[in-house]
């Protein structure tokens, strides 16, 4: 683990020394062991505070969204796989350019579940790491100018835990069943937008929810109002969406927002075999279309 | 304003179902016009909206007339090839698949959106579109419930 924390000191001093960025966005150590938190870096002296280990769960690509960071011009940044794609998006839609990106890659075989890991759960198996990780492709960041390899073993799976296995279960639903699981859900929202405020995709300057002439979207935590701000923020992301788990993880109200997430995903690989994230070069799935798109739906 | 809007959606009973039906101007629309000019007969629980292209179609357009409480929502355009901006109608497939998935997977009846192509000279394809729409809303449960509902 110490390795992983110098190797990682060591890029950051040397890309700050350089002057090739000017900000190191990382992970340090948190409030207690089993948590990690963002940090800034800007101070060659002070790389000495970043570390990355199995419980380094956020997605650091959120904070490139933000002007105070923008700000800064060249940055550096640590990611995980699954952080990377978030990145390559971003630079799919041109919010970021990759000059001015040093992307410092992580190899990592899963994060410990935030919730488990403040009970004090320290170890890392199928039991404890999030849905995602279980599912992911790209244990090693795709882009990357440096990469750190991974002190954690693979997971051993046994084949009983089936990622997102309650889509499914949705899917072979009635639609009544499904509204009133959703209903249940939905009725939790307290309209905090941390969903939005936590995914590194949603990054407008004035959200539809904020617009109200005309008001699209019901403010008040209304029945009406949860199920249009839920619905219309996982239409905005279909497509985009990379899984990072974020909105989940910073729900308040733990809505399992990724089980939607996750079917959006689905269906856009079953309709256009197209997954979000892979491919910086790729043009996003809603940019372009196919005269042969699926059209059964359509009379 | 809003109240014109309510009423303009709102169902007046489960035998009277309303139906928004939006259209794009060069295709449907005219088709509908050509079906109207033609005298023919078809249900009038649909109140059509005209739009410049099925590409201008927002998703948040079907939520915005299900919150206002119409029972049924018709998507229309011109067919894949015809579109009179190209390639709005292609863009606006893509859009739909995924989206009647979403509203599908949060538990809205799917029976309850319909998605046609109707070019301008078909005035009979839109009044058999209109008539069997409106008969499977009516054939629906009363208490078809969704997100919807207030």
């Amino acid at each position: 683990m110490a390795n992983i924390d110098e190797k990682l000191q060591k890029i950051a001093r040397d890309l700050l020394e350089s002057k090739e960025v000017s900000l190191i966005i990382g992970y340090t150590g948190g409030s207690h062991p089993q948590r990690m938190r963002p940090v800034f870096i800007t101070k060659p002296e002070d790389v000495g505070r970043l570390s990355f280990n199995r419980h380094s769960v956020q997605d650091l690509a959120v904070f490139l969204k933000k002007q105070e960071v923008k700000k800064f011009g060249r940055i550096g940044i640590v990611v995980k796989g699954c952080d990377e794609k978030a990145l390559n998006v971003l630079m799919q839609e041109y919010q970021v350019s990759r000059e001015n990106i040093k992307i410092i890659g992580v190899e990592c075989n899963g994060v410990i579940r935030q919730d488990l890991a403040d009970k004090g759960e320290t170890d890392l198996s199928e039991n404890t790491v999030y849905d995602k990780c279980l599912m992911c492709g790209e244990h090693t960041p795709i882009l990357h100018d440096y990469l750190i390899e991974c002190a954690d073993p693979q997971i051993s799976m046994s084949g009983d835990i089936k990622p997102f296995a309650k889509i499914e279960e949705l899917d072979s639903m009635s639609s009544e069943e499904k509204d009133v699981f959703w209903e249940k859900e939905f009725d939790k929202c307290i309209k905090c937008y941390a969903c939005r405020q936590a995914c590194p995709l949603c990054y407008c300057s004035r959200c539809i929810v904020e617009k109200n002439v005309p008001q699209w979207i019901d403010t008040n935590f209304g029945k009406i109002g949860n199920a249009q701000w839920n619905l219309i923020r996982a239409y905005h992301l279909a497509g985009r969406c990379i899984g990072c788990g974020e909105c989940e993880r910073a729900c308040p109200v733990n809505i399992p927002l990724m089980l939607i997430n996750g079917k959006m995903a689905r269906s856009i690989h079953d309709l256009f075999g197209y997954k979000s994230g892979l491919d910086v070069d790729a043009k996003p799935v809603f940019g372009v279309f196919s005269e042969s798109d699926f059209n059964d739906f359509i009379k | 304003m809003e109240d014109k809007k309510e009423e303009l959606a709102k169902t007046s009973g489960d035998n009277d179902p309303r139906i928004i039906a939006f259209v794009c101007n060069w295709c449907t629309y005219s088709g509908a016009d050509l079906a109207g000019t033609s005298r023919m007969k078809y249900a009038d629980n649909v109140r059509v909206i005209k739009l410049p292209c099925s590409g201008r179609i927002d998703p948040m357009f079907i939520v915005e007339a299900f919150k206002k409480g119409a029972k049924g929502v018709l998507i229309s355009g011109c067919h894949p090839g015809d579109c009179h901006y190209i390639s709005g109608n292609y863009h606006s497939r893509r859009k739909y698949a995924i989206f009647r998935n979403l509203l599908g997977f949060l538990g809205v009846d799917l029976n309850r959106v319909e998605f046609s192509w109707v070019s301008a000279s078909e005035g009979n394809k839109w009044v058999h579109i209109i008539n069997e729409f409106t008969d499977k809303i009516k054939s629906l449960k009363n208490g078809s419930n969704d997100i919807f509902k207030k």
